[in-house]
């Protein structure tokens, strides 16, 4: 049985504006499920349908089979991280906490002993008798997660939790989520819009696009095989090539002729490949490519290098290598199994 | 801090706060002496308790200090119950939401005696009041509403006057508060009341407590309410205090109830101050 469901889901605002449509998505039990996509996409929409703080203008959400498309968040078993904590400022750490099971009516004895065990958990004991505005961002994070677990909700709906927080905190929070749904064994939706964030986390990611599901998979999959030229370029940074078909494995781009071990499909639109995908200091036979260099930007652990192309603009590599090594030509072969195709428009 | 510093700032403060203590000192200290026996407009000054025992003796004073903290009660309580509601309901803008608020700050610009005049035009024996009772049939002839024994005119006016001075102080605290924090609270099983009880009104609790003590305060000592449209047979404390002076010149009498009444302003205040902190927050954080 799926843990949460929505059928046909679309949502138009007071004044209009449709923010999403034909929504179909499935969350098994226990599965961390990540909602990707730019800012303004539904994200929040989405999980506010889910959370029961909007209804959707058509379609219905189902929670373990049954409908729960107009019961109000508070009959609803999940719990939602907000991206600015939503902490009750005039109410102590373990207060917050303990806000949901006593709303719950949870007995006293069974609410003391879950919100010490919580707080132990994620290392706020020393800080429970603090307001929360006398916590660190970090700390504030894991008092807003607890609080949301003090409920033993069944799915934990989390917005944007980390984008308050800096690089080295952001990962070891990220990983403490995970080791507590692993825990707990929670069902996770989380938004975000960063693409490292949702490939790290997710058991599966749907991208998301201007109010529609553009692409749902798990993370090799969505990165390694799009079917859309937003997800290719949203997910990583794709070089998109328009192409014409010679036969089922051979296409002509702008870059030269390629052969291709998955063939283009009808509504196929564009050659795409990765910039890591190539294959250096290789000259001679099929798919290989020499181009002037127009601009290169050393990266670390790698230079970025793009190269002027008539008919293909932004093309770009991943130089294993400094900038200093390079001569102003480059010479790579794309290999015939990193070479995918998609379909809709360039962004 | 050196001398001259602490002169400084002596002398800074002086224009503004110097002038507000000395006249309330002046005030307090004169009230004070007077119920005392001193500073009289005619005859000798002389220490004396005669004119306290007089007033709380007599069954007026304590009808009257018993009468006007109950409108005061009756008046902060009531408007802050009122107002809330219409806080919420106004807290996020919405099509015509701008001018219902202006409309219900209107009774602001109105001076007390207007508003009691326009009120007992408007439950006259001849107004629309009683003619609209006789039209649905409630009544054959027209009933007296002025001056009712109940001083339900004088709590309605009360509550007319200081609802959109609590609406001010309400909203202000209200809007301060974010949605995705109510929000949380629903989200975490809070229903609309204990939205309210738990998380609204304890982040608004001086705001609350703010409006309770002005508008008790205010209403203790009304007296332009009272003489137009409260009831006969008794009087508040600041209509007594002008009765006693009237008659006969009881000047020391009228500062013993001028005294009392600011005990009571101050009683009253803190009492309800103290009383919404603990009914809201437990007793258990301040
Ligand atoms: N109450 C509303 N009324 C009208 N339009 C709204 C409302 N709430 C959101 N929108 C619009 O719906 C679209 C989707 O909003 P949403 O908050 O779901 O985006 P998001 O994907 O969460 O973006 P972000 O990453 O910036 O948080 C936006 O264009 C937004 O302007
Ligand atoms: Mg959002």
């Amino acid at each position: 049985m799926t843990a949460l469901r929505s059928i046909d889901v679309s949502k138009v605002f007071e004044d209009g504006f449709t923010a999403l449509s034909g929504i179909n998505l499935s969350v098994e039990p226990g599965e961390f499920v990540t909602l990707l996509g730019p800012s303004g996409c539904g994200k929040t929409t989405l999980l506010k349908i889910f959370a029961g703080f909007y209804a959707p203008t058509t379609g219905r959400i189902e929670q373990n089979g049954a409908d729960v498309t107009n019961a109000p968040p508070e009959k609803r078993d999940t719990a939602m991280c907000f991206q600015s904590y939503a902490l009750f400022p005039h109410l102590s750490v373990a207060e917050n906490v303990e806000f949901g099971p006593k709303q719950n009516k949870v007995p006293k004895d069974d609410r003391v002993k879950r919100v010490n065990e919580l707080l132990r958990q994620v290392d706020l004991e020393a800080n429970r008798d603090k307001l929360p505005n006398k916590l660190s961002g970090g700390q504030q994070q894991r008092v807003a997660l607890t609080r949301a677990l003090a409920m033993r909700p069944s799915v934990v709906l989390f917005d944007e939790p980390l984008s308050n927080l800096d690089a080295k905190l952001r990962e070891q929070v990220r990983r403490e989520i995970r080791s507590l749904q692993r825990e707990f064994g929670f069902t996770a939706i989380y938004v975000t819009h960063d693409q490292s964030e949702a490939l790290a986390m997710s058991d599966r990611v749907v991208v998301m696009n201007g109010g529609k599901v553009e692409q749902i998979g798990d993370p090799e999959e969505v990165y390694q095989r799009p079917e859309t030229a937003f997800v290719a370029d949203f997910i990583g940074s794709a070089n998109l090539l328009p192409f014409e078909r010679v036969d089922d494995h051979t296409v002509d781009t702008p870059l030269g002729r390629f052969t291709v071990d998955d063939p283009p499909v009808a509504d196929s639109r564009f050659l795409c490949w990765r910039p890591e995908a190539a294959d250096y200091g290789v000259s001679e036979g099929e798919n290989v490519v020499a181009s002037d260099i127009s601009e290169r930007a050393y990266q670390g652990a790698y230079t970025d290098v793009h190269i002027a192309v008539p008919g293909a603009p932004d093309q770009r590599l991943h130089w294993p290598g400094s900038a200093s090594s390079m001569s102003d030509r480059v010479t790579f072969r794309l290999p015939p199994d990193r070479i995918r195709f998609v379909r809709g428009e360039l962004g | 801090m050196t001398w001259r510093r602490t002169l400084l700032i002596v002398a800074l403060l002086t224009p503004g706060l110097g002038v507000i203590l000395v006249m309330i000192g002046s005030v307090f200290y004169v009230a004070v002496m007077q119920s005392f026996g001193y500073y009289n407009l005619v005859g000798e000054d002389s220490f004396s308790l005669e004119h306290w025992q007089k007033v709380l003796d007599s069954k007026q004073f304590s009808r009257a200090l018993s009468y006007s903290a109950y409108i005061a009660v009756v008046a902060a309580i009531g408007s802050v119950i009122l107002a809330y509601p219409i806080a919420i309901w106004l807290r996020r803008p919405f099509r015509g939401s701008l001018v219902i608020s202006a409309l219900l700050k209107a009774p602001l610009f109105v001076p007390g005696l207007v508003a009691s005049f326009l009120f007992l035009n408007v439950i006259a024996f001849h107004g629309i009041v009683n003619q609209l009772l006789m039209w649905i049939g409630a009544t054959d002839a027209p009933i007296r509403l002025q001056n009712d024994r109940g001083a339900w005119g004088v709590v309605f006016l009360q509550l007319w006057k200081n609802l959109p001075f609590a609406l001010l102080l309400l909203t202000g605290a209200v809007q301060s508060i974010s949605d995705e924090v109510l929000d949380a609270a629903r989200d975490l099983g809070a229903g609309s009341f204990d939205r309210f009880r738990k998380v609204i009104a304890p982040l608004t609790v001086q705001a609350m407590q703010a409006s309770l003590i002005i508008i008790f305060i205010g209403a203790a000592g009304d007296f332009a309410f009272q003489v137009t449209a409260g009831p006969t047979n008794v009087q508040s404390m600041a209509q007594y205090m002008v009765f006693l002076k009237d008659s006969f010149g009881r000047w020391n009498q009228a500062a013993v109830v001028g005294v009392s009444l600011m005990g009571l302003a101050l009683f009253g205040s803190l009492v309800l101050a103290v009383l919404a902190r603990v009914v809201l927050r437990g007793g258990a954080r301040w």
